[in-house]
């Protein structure tokens, strides 16, 4: 068994493997699976907010920078995990596979690493297309993953710590300092066999792959990147009144409630309840404000929302202005149906019942007679197709 | 091959005792997260749902070890070939831009498959094979570009200085 691989490890050579190859693209990798891990909590935090989470509102953009970031930051780790996982393929091939108990628990870590890693940035690209093939659920699998993960990963950096401080600078008379023109390769050998490539020409190969992925899809997050946008699965302008939509109101069922004459919004606070027409909302008091819808898939836009000002509304049934709220949408089923808006968001003169966007009457799809706009929250919290707003 | 250590060499950069703590604290911090991960998933996922989560990791790594990986290296062995008449920089800049195309379009083609199974009207509406198609061509000229750039120069310094080493 030894032999054969040996043999196959010999096959699986390459002279531009090295230890300081691999430390190089962990570092790379282990930054991006940090930006992912806290901006995937920051989101998490958001939808599913612990008792002590702060909400903040300003700048108004925050969210679409930070997902837009998480998402942004997970493609461009796809080709670092593939580069650092080829880096270290013929580790995978040593025999005895196991030689001690602390041998065989530093495997099973690295398996769990590599595994959930290989599933979570494989997963999470797909959820970005909306496209869910797998056998569980996507958004605590995710979560759970990113611990496993992110744990895994500092318990395989204590484990080769000591060769991660040797290589963590290119050593001198190398030739893999920076700046270095010298040929020879990383470790002192002999300069690359004709054909074959360097590590430096390797890493700059790394580098401008996860260039192009991310300039090809980052333009859905950041509108500076939208000429350059081919393969992200939104495109920044697109959809009713220029806005891209997420769940249509064919999908939400919602069509028939939504366009009813007699639909009413309403407000309720202890025994006070009002119940407002579509004609006296647009009495109201009417705002504007430039603010992104952020999806939690990463696409996002900037729009003109027109409305009554929430905190208007919490004052009208008598309500302090600290009040968080409990809003339902006309949506007969569906995960996001009701959604708690913390105060932040409900005292904030930003956050709206919206009923125009960008200066027309809301499209049936982006949740006529209206919805909510408010800063800094991720899009499925921004709810569609209002019905009741309860102040808690 | 790294050169023998002499006998009575410094102390490795790695064995200190600041470094055996942080192997301690990094250690015992990563298996924490790690377990509260681990132990998180049952709580929300239930033992259908975790034998599909197994399922799709092994079938991960399987795919990775398996089939990209050889592949990539079976690619690699013919670029070597191939790239054997040319001079260094421009065997790198053929084996980037066939990486670089490879994992564009490994992204597309996951796109190109959810655009035909998703049921989502309101994403996924671009014309994206014809964009691969246009990405492979710029990418196939800004290549050929670079590499007749390089050959047609003379060779660069650090291939004089192969030359003239022993």
């Amino acid at each position: 068994m030894e032999k054969l691989t040996n043999a196959l490890a010999a096959r699986f050579a390459s002279p531009t493997r090295s230890t300081r190859l691999s430390v190089v693209l962990g570092r790379w990798l282990g930054l991006s699976f940090t930006i992912c891990f806290l901006t995937g909590l920051f989101s998490h935090g958001l939808q599913e907010p612990p008792s002590w989470m702060f909400f903040p509102t300003s700048p108004v953009w925050i969210y679409q920078l930070t997902q837009g970031i998480h998402v942004t930051t997970g493609i461009a780790a796809i080709p670092l995990l593939l580069a650092k996982l080829w880096s270290v393929y013929p580790e995978l091939l040593k025999w005895p596979p196991v030689k001690s108990v602390a041998h065989g628990l530093e495997r099973a870590s690295i398996a769990l690493f590599v595994a959930s890693s290989l599933l979570q940035l494989t997963t999470g690209l797909i959820n970005t297309y909306k496209w869910y093939p797998w056998p569980f659920p996507f958004r605590q699998t995710h979560y759970w993953l990113a611990w496993v993960i992110w744990g895994s990963l500092l318990l395989h950096i204590a484990v080769k710590l000591p060769l991660i401080i040797e290589h963590w600078r290119a050593r001198s008379g190398t030739g893999a300092g920076a700046g270095s023109p010298a040929p020879v390769t990383d470790d002192g050998g002999a300069p690359p066999e004709a054909g074959r490539w360097s590590r430096r020409a390797f890493l700059a190969a790394v580098g401008v792959t996860t260039g192009a992925v991310v300039l090809t899809t980052a333009g859905q997050s950041f509108p500076w990147l939208d000429p350059l946008n081919l393969f992200a699965p939104r495109k920044m302008g697109t959809g009713p009144q220029s806005v891209p939509v997420n769940r249509t109101a064919a999908d939400a069922k919602v069509a028939e409630l939504a366009g009813a004459k007699d639909w009413t919004l309403t407000v309720s606070h202890q025994d006070t309840r009002r119940s407002l027409s579509l004609s006296e909302l647009q009495a109201l008091p009417q705002y504007e404000h430039e603010l992104p819808i952020a999806c939690v898939e990463g696409w996002s836009q900037t729009a003109r929302w027109r409305g009554v000002r929430i905190r208007d509304l919490v004052a009208a049934v008598g309500a302090p202005s600290s009040s968080a709220l409990r809003v339902t949408s006309l949506e007969p089923e569906g995960a996001y149906r009701t959604m708690v808006m913390p105060a932040a968001y409900a005292q904030d003169e930003r956050t709206l019942v919206a009923l125009e966007l960008n200066g027309q009457t809301l499209d049936l799809d982006h949740g006529y007679p209206a919805r909510i706009i408010a800063p800094g929250r991720p899009g499925v919290l921004q709810t569609k197709w209002l019905h009741t707003m309860e102040v808690l | 091959m790294k050169p023998e250590m002499p006998a009575k060499a410094a102390k490795p950069a790695g064995a200190g005792n600041a470094v055996k703590i942080w192997r301690i604290v990094l250690g015992a911090a990563g298996a924490a997260l790690a377990g509260y991960g681990l132990l998180g998933l049952p709580t929300q996922l239930g033992p259908p749902q975790l034998l599909g989560l197994l399922v799709w990791m092994a079938v991960a790594v399987l795919l990775h070890d398996g089939v990209i990986v050889p592949v990539s290296t079976a690619a690699g062995g013919g670029l070597t070939r191939l790239g054997s008449g040319l001079r260094p920089a421009s065997a790198a800049v053929l084996r980037g831009a066939l990486m670089t195309g490879a994992v564009v379009t490994a992204i597309a083609g996951i796109l190109l498959k959810a655009q035909s199974v998703a049921r989502n009207t309101s994403a996924l509406e671009g014309d994206y094979a014809a964009r691969l198609l246009w990405f492979w061509v710029v990418l196939a000229g800004l290549a050929a570009v670079l590499v007749y750039g390089i050959e047609r120069a003379g060779p660069g310094r650090g291939e004089r200085e192969q030359k003239t080493r022993p």
